[in-house]
């Protein structure tokens, strides 16, 4: 039953991929977007990972899909169709990524003993919590801190290219 | 915990099977008419004035973008907030200094007019 979950979950994060690269519209590109982020978040709840999947949802589908159509429509073309792209530009892209598939695949092939390993460590929100805040072995509590200075880097950063933008 | 596959497929179908039951009876039984006011877009019952494509204004992105940055330090609560009774002082000290870096941020927003909706 767990494998009918992972293989609709991957379905519809292939479908969804799919149809955000080659949408034309690129408003509904996010939105085929936010389906790929919500299937990934399904992904790491069959896993386990909870609080990753969590993280997923109000990360990503919630914070990085909002602030992608806000970009969008601040261009003010966001209804406008694409034009498709040229044949020769088509070509190249099927070609790269052919190129990709093939080595993916022969790196795979070569070292096909791929050994599966179960989630034999369950990554519950409270262990994650607690080697968060551990400052001794195998703790990040640095890494904790420091992250609130990234922030403020980023909301500084933020505030002054905003700022210049409306002056 | 982690939650077994076989109760979300269960979820799942119930759910489509509830939701898309609703729809097809209805579709079935219930009386329709075409009209070209129907297929108008709803807004809130009163015409709707020039088309949805328009330019955002540059304000709401910086907003977006406050927000995201925020929802990143929420985030980061929700483990600490479960451990934190276990935990004792330390915890508490260590959110503090997280708080207190994020809480410049928030000062330094709102001197420079970010928060304020020009």
């Amino acid at each position: 039953m767990n494998q009918v979950v992972f293989y609709f979950l991957s379905a519809v994060i292939l479908v969804f991929s799919l149809l955000t690269v080659t949408s034309s519209r690129i408003l509904r590109a996010a939105v085929y977007l936010l389906f790929v982020l919500i299937a990934t978040a399904g992904i790491y709840f069959l896993l386990g990972y909870n609080f990753l999947a969590g993280v997923q949802l109000t990360l990503y589908a919630g914070g990085i899909i909002v602030l992608i159509i806000f970009a969008i429509m601040l261009t003010g073309s966001a209804g406008e169709k694409l034009e498709r792209p040229s044949l020769n530009k088509f070509l190249l892209a099927i070609l790269i990524s052919l190129i990709g598939t093939v080595t993916s695949l022969i790196l795979f092939f070569a070292y096909h003993s791929f050994p599966v390993i179960g989630n034999e460590i369950p990554a519950t929100v409270k262990m994650v919590g607690a080697s968060l805040i551990n400052p001794g072995d195998n703790g990040y509590v640095l890494p904790f801190e420091l992250i609130s200075v990234l922030l403020l880097a980023a909301i500084v950063g933020a505030i002054v290219i905003a700022k210049k933008a409306t002056r | 915990m982690v939650m077994s596959s076989e109760n979300l497929v269960i979820y799942f179908i119930s759910g489509i099977v509830l939701v898309g039951a609703g729809i097809l009876v209805s579709h079935f039984f219930a009386p329709s008419s075409e009209n070209l006011q129907k297929s108008e877009t709803f807004e809130c019952g009163i015409p709707t004035r020039g088309t949805s494509w328009f330019q955002f204004k540059v304000g709401y992105y910086l907003f977006a973008i406050l927000f995201l940055i925020f929802e990143v330090e929420v985030v980061f609560l929700f483990p600490w907030a479960v451990v934190m009774k276990e935990s004792g002082t330390s915890a508490f000290i260590e959110i503090f200094i997280f708080l207190f870096i994020l809480g410049g941020g928030l000062l330094y927003a709102w001197k420079k007019n970010a928060l304020r909706w020009e």
